[in-house]
């Protein structure tokens, strides 16, 4: 019955040379729901579309039929391997607008959940990012260290992973007893754990050859497609939001911005490694600025329904895998008319095609890697 | 009935057949049995590498996890795709399978009748059928008529094809010491010599075990079923017991080549001292020589486990390259340079060839002549291999591949930072 | 991209394969047993934390037995998702001085689990800490509908299979 049709198609697979793979939206290694199609000449890739939106919610849609309060909880489900991050984006952006002062210590807290955040966010990008390149023990490795912070949160905010507790104006609850010497134990121990994957991954024969040189974005390329976040700092651009307009606290704390020399698969691995290191020296500094504020308030003067006045905000801040954006617009009732997202994957994700013409297929993978997206933050 | 017993009774088949079949039968049970059991091995050993625990509800310590998962394969749908090429999608694992049952006719075991039987080209027989094992895959891959199957198909036909010539040429260096091709002649000529050939020839034995994981699908050669690139490779398509029988063909491969490499350069069955604590001959010695065969074997089989789970997995030009550009020339160096050095010690006597009822032997008379051999091969052998190595790849990437430049960031100690604070 | 020449100690570590046997080290150590961190979940139930969001309560009294919600319909304005559903009544009664008063009591409460993502605003909100969000977190149900929990449910909570051998 079928058999003309398998003639046709068996004579067109013969004859063309090139062959279309959709990898995606089912494939282990698309990072969730991505659609890939290459187009293939024996492996080599020769053109690269990808299509998004299988996980589009509608989220900024949501946002214009909810009040300032209950937008926060959609934020946790953007970008969902670093919900704190979105939340602290979303409430600074409505402080931001209306005008509202959070208090030191809060602050400070903030900060300290935000860079837990970063590195539990680098931990599950180096994890799912070997396992693409084929090492799967140091996945368990990295989910391990990152178990340790999830702790934390769940300590802290009630929730693993869509973490949510920071609120307009401040936070909802105060640290619980423990929370210091939790996150101190889990800095003492990031350091050498991070030593050994390094001496897994740095020096491996294996892992440089599929990492040096593949995928490289030069800086002026890099700036030219809007990317941000460590991709950017690896072509060799130092550009880091939380020195260039530093929010919270910022710009009382020491820190460096680890950046890339190449642009390669293989500087982006260790830009967000020391992205790690200095998130650690962070939030060590912080716990110590914390312990003189301890007794103190963590939520601000916020009004009953936050009606912020008209007008239009746009706030960003550095989320692990970039500039997280968000541009708000206030009629000033209880419900913002417009609230766009600028979301890092999403734009990072363009550069995708840039770097993967040329290479093989397995390099596509490791590639969508290294940019590191989370498709609930790309579709929203 | 008549003529049934006139075959049975034939010499030749009572030889090779009717004697042979208890032997036959314990062998693969056992090996599948143990085929079976690899797989726990696996889980076991990748958990405990990943600070897991692996298989645990199925019976103490999950000891029956492969009968639940054989239970579960076997009562699984058997599912072929609508386009697929209906024969080929169905004979092509049972090629994999038999193609790496066959193999085990000729493995060593043990001494007398542990082994199946002795072939005297036994080396020959075993490169010629496994390489038959690639045919199933590649068939299953193009019969899916899908195209990651394909694409796996493709990639193993190439890796096969490259890594079989590397090992081949690896076991020419024990064979010029051994001067037999038969299995249990290799095992026999170490035992006289007293030497396991891996002293005498390591560059080979690196080059077999690399090939041999390359062989056997294993990572960080696995491309054929990457798991990351190209969801399960050649057997995307397949499920339940077809698919098992893939998954019996390649963990049977993976004990075999460990069985060979155990044979060919760990001295088999043979173990220093083994004479001492029981007759030759005896069942108890028997029973220590297939005991000593299997842990030898597990430890090979364990480098395998423990390698797959530490490495990251190469690219296919690079596995390429890997096989033609490195291995293949050092295989071909090693022949050279183990020529010449045998040639040498015979000029200056302190190796002889001594004719045996099974044919020429080379044994080195006193232990000035292994030690000769040793120093040799580690002095003269592996510096003239990498040189050449290194003159072959001097331009290429993977040679001049260096660590990037480390990210440098101000020289500032952690103490330094927090006296501010 | 000028890189610096290769030192004698990086060709040496190549070539004796050191880069390969680190890692394979660093692996092999972690066979040891006290590395191992799986916690065995139907075996041991983990211990969540104190703020854990998960299922949700609905309080009584715990003198009178009562419910300690008095229908304020603050849940239900305060859930992003609009899912609890509380149905209120004014009773008449007499108070001990003999007058009549009005009073608001609960009628009906409904929760749909399917699409509550656990922010916490309601029990945020609860004057009487009424509505709670507890420690459980076995959710798992056979039947769609069954997600929606009913007022008893709230105050009982669900009965879940416990596996253990």
């Amino acid at each position: 019955m079928h058999k003309p049709e398998i003639a046709i198609t068996r004579e067109r697979l013969l004859a063309a040379r090139e062959m279309v793979l959709n990898m995606g939206p089912q494939h282990p290694s698309t990072h969730g729901v991505l659609r890939v199609i290459l187009k293939l000449d024996g492996e080599t890739v020769i053109d690269l579309d990808c299509d998004i939106g299988y996980l589009h919610r509608g989220v900024e849609k949501i946002c214009e039929n909810r009040t300032y309060v209950h937008i926060e909880p959609y934020f946790d489900r953007l970008d969902y391997v670093a919900a704190v991050s979105n939340d602290l984006c979303y409430v600074e952006t409505v402080e931001k607008i209306a005008g509202i002062e959070v208090p030191e210590k809060a602050k400070y807290i903030r900060v300290i959940l935000t860079e837990l955040q970063r590195i539990a966010s680098h931990l599950l990008w180096l994890g799912t990012h070997a396992m693409d390149i084929g090492a799967v023990t140091i996945f368990l490795y990295a989910f391990r260290e990152r178990e340790e912070i999830l702790k934390i949160f769940e300590n802290y905010f009630g929730a693993r992973l869509t973490a949510n507790a920071f609120r307009i104006g401040g936070l909802q609850y105060d640290i619980y007893d423990g929370f210091e010497e939790q996150v101190r134990a889990f800095c003492r121990i990031l350091p050498e754990r991070l030593k050994e994957y390094e001496t897994i991954l740095n020096e491996n024969r294996i892992w440089l050859q599929r990492t040096v040189g593949i995928g490289i974005l030069t800086a002026e390329e890099a700036k030219d497609l809007g990317v941000t976040g460590p991709v950017l700092r690896a072509s060799g651009v130092k550009w880091d939001i939380r020195k260039a307009f530093p929010y919270e606290v910022y710009d009382q704390v020491e820190f460096e911005i680890p950046v890339g020399e190449n642009g390669d698969t293989y500087d982006r691995y260790l830009v967000r490694m020391e992205e790690m290191r200095q998130s650690r020296l962070i939030i060590l500094q912080c716990l110590d600025k914390l312990k003189k504020l301890h007794p103190g308030p963590v939520l601000g003067k916020v009004p009953k329904v936050i009606r912020p006045p008209v007008g239009e905000v746009y706030h960003s801040i550095e989320s692990p895998k970039g500039e997280l954006g968000i541009y708000l617009v206030s009629n000033g009732t209880a419900f913002p008319e417009r609230l766009r997202i600028r979301p890092p994957s999403l734009i990072n994700l363009q550069a995708l095609k840039k770097m993967a013409i040329g290479h093989l297929v397995a390099d596509v993978v490791a590639l969508i890697g290294s940019i590191d997206i989370v498709l609930g933050e790309v579709d929203r | 009935m008549e003529l049934f017993w006139t075959i049975w009774n034939h010499p030749i088949v009572s030889e090779y057949v009717v004697r042979r079949l208890p032997t036959i039968v314990i062998v693969l049970f056992v090996i599948l049995t143990v085929a079976a059991y690899l797989v726990y091995a696996e889980r076991k050993v990748s958990a405990f590498i990943q600070a897991r625990l692996g298989p645990m509800r199925v019976g103490p310590y999950g000891l029956l996890q492969p009968l639940a998962d054989a239970l579960k394969l076997l009562s699984k749908e058997d599912i072929i795709p609508a386009r697929a090429e209906r024969s080929i999608f169905v004979i092509a694992p049972m090629i994999s399978v038999v193609a790496s049952l066959v193999v085990l006719a000729v493995i060593p075991f043990g001494p007398g009748r542990a082994t199946i039987t002795d072939v005297n080209i036994g080396v020959l027989f075993i490169l010629a059928v496994s390489s038959v094992g690639v045919l199933g895959i590649i068939l299953g891959g193009w019969a899916s008529n899908s195209k990651y199957p394909l694409l796996g198909a493709l990639r193993s036909s190439a890796q096969m094809v490259s890594y079989e010539v590397a090992i081949a040429l690896a076991l020419v260096g024990p064979l010029m010491f051994a001067k037999t091709l038969s299995m249990v002649g290799l095992i026999e000529a170490q035992m006289t010599d007293g030497v396991w050939y891996v002293l005498y020839q390591p560059v080979a034995f690196l080059i077999f075990l690399v090939g041999g994981l390359a062989e056997t699908n294993r990572a960080p050669f696995d491309l054929p079923e990457a798991e990351s690139e190209i969801v399960a490779g050649y057997h995307t398509e397949y499920s339940g017991f077809r698919w098992a029988l893939y998954f019996v063909a390649e963990y049977t491969n993976i004990v075999i080549s460990a069985a060979i490499a155990a044979t060919v350069f760990l001295g088999g069955w043979h173990f220093p001292g083994l004479t001492r604590l029981a007759e030759p001959g005896t069942g108890l010695y028997a029973l220590l020589a297939v005991l000593i065969f299997a842990v030898k074997v597990f430890a090979i089989v364990y480098c395998f486990i423990w390698f797959r789970w530490t490495f990251p997995r190469y690219r296919y030009d690079q596995l390429m390259s890997l096989g033609w550009k490195w291995l293949i020339p050092a295989a071909l160096a090693n022949i050279l340079v183990t020529g010449a050095v045998l040639v040498l010690a015979q000029h200056l006597g302190l190796v002889e060839t001594v004719r045996t009822e099974a044919g020429e032997r080379l044994v080195s008379l006193w232990p000035w002549g292994k030690l000769f051999l040793i120093a040799a091969s580690l002095l003269i052998g592996v510096p003239i291999v990498w040189i050449l190595l290194a003159v072959i790849n001097r331009r290429s990437a993977d040679f001049n591949l260096r660590v990037q430049r480390q990210i440098r960031l101000p020289e500032r100690g952690e103490e330094e930072i927090f006296a501010e604070v | 991209m000028a890189e610096p020449r290769r030192t004698w100690k990086q060709v040496l570590s190549r070539f004796l394969l050191l880069d390969l046997i680190k890692g394979l080290l660093v692996t092999f150590k972690y066979q040891a047993p006290k590395h191992c961190y799986t916690e065995q979940y139907p075996l041991v139930r983990p211990k969540v934390a104190e703020r854990f969001r998960g299922a949700p309560r609905l309080n009584l009294d715990p003198e009178t037995g009562e419910s300690l919600c008095i229908a304020c319909n603050l849940c239900a304005i305060a859930c992003p998702e609009d899912l609890i559903t509380v149905v209120e009544a004014v009773r008449e009664y007499v108070d001990h001085e003999g007058k009549t008063k009005k009073k608001r009591v609960l009628v009906d409460y409904t929760y749909d689990t399917s699409r509550c993502m656990f922010c916490g605003h309601c029990q945020d909100v609860c004057p009487t800490y009424a509505i709670e969000l507890t420690q459980e977190f076995e959710l798992a149900i056979y039947r769609r509908k069954d997600f929606v929990w009913s007022w008893e449910m709230l105050e009982k909570g669900i009965e879940q299979p416990i596996y253990t051998r």
